[in-house]
């Protein structure tokens, strides 16, 4: 279970991006962030997955009885938790001279033992887990390709699997399916939804209608504040209290896509 | 018109500042063209006496020409390892800021230092042989080597570096895992480069002391042995002709293929 | 869905395997080339001591040797008077040259292969053998180093200008052709324009290789600092020398920024003219 509680981020130069955001996730949670453009979406994002430390405000992770603060951490300690945090960017974020079951099973680098990943490397073990990993998300089958001759569904499956090859307490999404097709993107967020019953998945969509869809809670953020936390029936004024103005630029770019999403 | 002016008068005073330079340096340069016709007429005087090349050389030419691809090849992988070493120390989004300003110095200042003079150094020190021509001609990739390794470090995206700190890999990991493969092709491509031009600089370091076939022109001429220097410098045409065709074939393999085995 | 399992051979156990023996083979290559030099890096330790003392006669470094002796200052001059003539001289014949061997603005391929065949032989002569050569015929002293670095400019960089000259735009070319031009004009007119820029860019660049190139011939007679810095060290007057070997440090980053600053400047103005 994660529990951001007061998260306050500043900049040096005063300005305050995040102004208190509290939320609570557990094993099941798909949680969509919604906001408009500068809202504090991403920063949250980088908090929760320790790129970036809070002014103030902590973020628990509980699991197993055990409580760790994020917020506390620094250099090992903050890898350790790390490893356990499971993330898939907008540009999916491989490597991509590497073939796809290796970027998959980057995902453990953190656990494992520092002198073994140096001179071994992995395990045999290991190489089957992140086959069955890319089985999962239906891949099993591009293993040894090289991830720069996969197209950007597939990429992002790869992602995915290494993600979930981390055997995270939790997913983050920074805008998973910004770059991919809507067909692409439909695929991906029926692939993410069931995994969220093993742990809360926590994206951040541009798209309201897509987030509305398939995740089953939506937290909108505005102006460094959590706005509305609750169910994903979004009424027309609710969306346009969250994004003001900008709501008629993605409605606009949203039709074509809402169709194939919804066809 | 005024602009067209102005410019006229500028190139008129770049032409002349040009003039001058040009006659002072043919003076200091004591240019005489007196010698330059004679000399001309006894320069191709001389050319005959270098031919025929003195073929029945020849055998004792191989091993020169051996120990001097030898000296260059060894000299490129000890200067790419160290290179890649300070190449590491040298990139911004690896090193910390202090570390990446000396290294890069260090790699600029190598860079001023011919080759020539670090071997005149080391033979003053340790005296002749190949081990100062090795060791002349690894700490000369450093300039050239370590910049470039350092530039390809530092257009790794940085995204993918993020990324996999995410998971909560150490520095080590980084190198290993994200850094090394995506460097792997322009380093071996530069290396490959910087081989060929070891095996020119080790042709010349050895009329300095280094041994091989340098030494053996070097030596010839000392010997007026005109027709025998000839045929080491054929030898000398015939490896540097072959490691170019070898290089340029093995480039571009890397080039087409994207990646090594 | 079929069970997909792991391919053998790319099993991490395979594969560390074959590291394994990819390391231990060079590892192998490495030490025997390292045998039959004689390199024997535990020198370093029994003979470091000789680069230490030679560090202490070094150190400090004698900088007044720059401005007592004049014939230093006057080296310096010739070092870079050889450099800026080799320059200047080798950029034009091997321009010259250049458009001889280049597909489309060789008068015949006759011509074009005689040409380009000279270039070549330039190209892979070594700077070592044309200076003996040229001492031979001009005497020590920088003149035979002058001739040297013109005949390996135009070596080197006549191929460059051709392969530029031939990559040129034909969209242009045909252009000027299509209204009636000769060859010459069209040379003059949409050639030209077209590879100024680079053949700037390589003039900067030819005059650092050739500054480097001065300083290493003036060690086998030909002229300038290159000599200077032998002689002290041959006569054991190395705090001269490392005083020397910083000068030419200096020298040689200065002008490259020089460079740096000057293409810069004229590669702009040949874009707004």
């Amino acid at each position: 279970m994660i529990e951001v509680k007061d998260v306050v981020k500043q900049l040096p130069n005063g300005k305050q991006l995040l102004k208190g955001i509290t939320f609570q996730a557990k094993k099941g949670d798909f949680i969509g962030i919604l906001g408009p453009s500068g809202a504090g979406k991403t920063v949250t994002m980088r908090c929760l997955n320790g790129l970036t430390q809070p002014t103030s405000g902590h973020i628990y992770l509980r699991s197993n009885g055990k409580t760790n603060d994020l917020t506390c951490c620094k250099g090992k300690a903050l890898r350790e938790l790390r490893q356990k945090i499971g993330i898939v960017f907008q540009g999916f974020n491989l490597v991509k001279r590497l073939s796809v079951i290796e970027n998959v099973m980057i995902g453990r680098l953190g656990q494992i033992n520092p002198l073994r990943s140096l001179t071994y490397g992995f395990t045999n073990a290991e190489a089957e887990e992140a086959l069955h990993a890319l089985e999962k998300v239906k891949i099993g089958h591009l293993a040894y390709r090289k991830v720069a001759s996969l197209s950007g569904g597939e990429q992002q499956r790869v992602a995915i699997a290494r993600a979930i090859f981390q055997k995270p307490y939790m997913l983050l999404a920074d805008e998973p399916i910004a770059n991919l097709d809507p067909s692409n993107a439909k695929k991906i967020m029926k692939l993410l939804k069931p995994l969220a019953k093993d742990m809360p998945i926590i994206g951040v969509f541009h798209q309201p209608e897509i987030a509305a869809k398939y995740c089953n809670r939506i937290i909108a953020i505005k102006e460094g504040k959590v706005v509305y936390d609750g169910d994903t029936n979004l009424s027309e004024d609710l969306l346009v209290e969250i994004y003001g103005e900008e709501l008629q630029q993605i409605e606009e770019t949203s039709t074509s896509q809402e169709q194939l999403v919804y066809s | 018109m005024k602009h067209q002016k102005r410019l006229t008068f500028r190139n008129l005073i770049v032409f002349t500042i040009f003039i001058l330079l040009f006659i002072g340096s043919a003076k200091l340069c004591r240019v005489n063209l007196g010698i330059l016709s004679s000399g001309f007429f006894d320069g191709l005087g001389f050319l005959t006496e270098m031919f025929p090349p003195d073929l029945s050389a020849l055998p004792e030419m191989i091993y020169p020409a051996f120990e001097t691809i030898l000296i260059a090849i060894l000299a490129t992988i000890f200067g790419a390892m160290l290179s890649f070493l300070f190449a590491l120390a040298g990139a911004a989004n690896l090193s910390p800021v202090w570390l990446k300003t000396v290294s890069r110095f260090a790699m600029a200042v190598e860079r001023a230092l011919p080759e020539i003079v670090i071997i005149l150094l080391l033979v003053a020190a340790l005296g002749l042989g190949p081990f100062p021509g090795v060791v002349a001609l690894a700490i000369g990739c450093l300039g050239m080597l370590g910049r470039l390794y350092a530039d390809a470090i530092e257009e790794v995206n940085p995204k993918t570096i993020e990324a996999v700190a995410s998971v909560g890999a150490n520095k080590l990991q980084l190198i290993q895992y994200v850094i090394i493969p995506e460097v792997l092709p322009s380093v071996i491509s530069n290396t490959l480069f910087r081989l060929e031009i070891n095996i020119r600089l080790s042709v010349l370091l050895g009329a300095v002391g280094a041994g091989g076939i340098g030494y053996e022109i070097f030596y010839s001429f000392q010997l007026l042995e005109y027709e025998r220097a000839s045929t080491a410098i054929l030898v000398v045409l015939a490896l540097v002709f072959m490691s170019e065709r070898l290089s340029d074939f093995l480039r571009k393999k890397i080039a087409l293929d994207g990646k090594i085995k | 869905m079929t069970e997909l399992s792991l391919q053998k051979n790319k099993l991490p156990s395979e594969k560390f395997k074959r590291r394994i023996t990819f390391f231990s083979v060079s590892s192998f290559v490495i030490v025997a080339i390292a045998i039959q030099l004689d390199f024997n890096p535990v020198l370093f330790f029994t003979e470091g001591h000789h680069l230490v003392n030679l560090l202490g006669e070094m150190l400090p470094p004698n900088m007044e040797v720059l401005w007592e002796k004049t014939n230093v200052f006057t080296s310096i001059m010739e070092t870079l008077a050889m450099a800026f003539m080799g320059t200047v001289i080798g950029g034009a014949g091997a321009l010259v040259l250049a458009f001889m061997a280049a597909k489309n603005t060789s008068p015949s391929p006759l011509i074009r292969s005689v040409f380009r065949l000279l270039m070549s032989i330039e190209r892979v002569l070594p700077r070592l053998v044309m200076i003996l050569i040229f001492v031979i015929a001009l005497g020590l002293g920088p003149f035979a180093g002058m001739i040297t670095l013109c005949v390996s400019t135009l070596g080197m960089f006549g191929k460059l200008f051709a392969d530029a000259i031939e990559e040129v735009e034909t969209d242009p070319v045909e252009a000027v052709y299509a209204i009636g031009a000769n060859k010459l004009q069209a040379i003059k007119y949409s050639i030209i324009p077209q590879v100024i820029p680079s053949f700037i860019a390589n003039l900067f660049y030819a005059f650092d290789v050739n500054l480097r190139a001065a300083i290493g011939l003036g060690i086998f007679g030909g002229g300038g600092i290159g000599f200077e810095i032998h002689m002290a060290m041959k006569m054991l007057r190395y705090s001269d020398a490392l005083a020397l070997i910083l000068f030419t440090i200096l020298l040689i980053t200065v002008f490259e920024k020089i460079s740096d600053v000057l293409r810069a400047r004229i590669l702009r103005e040949e874009t707004l003219s």
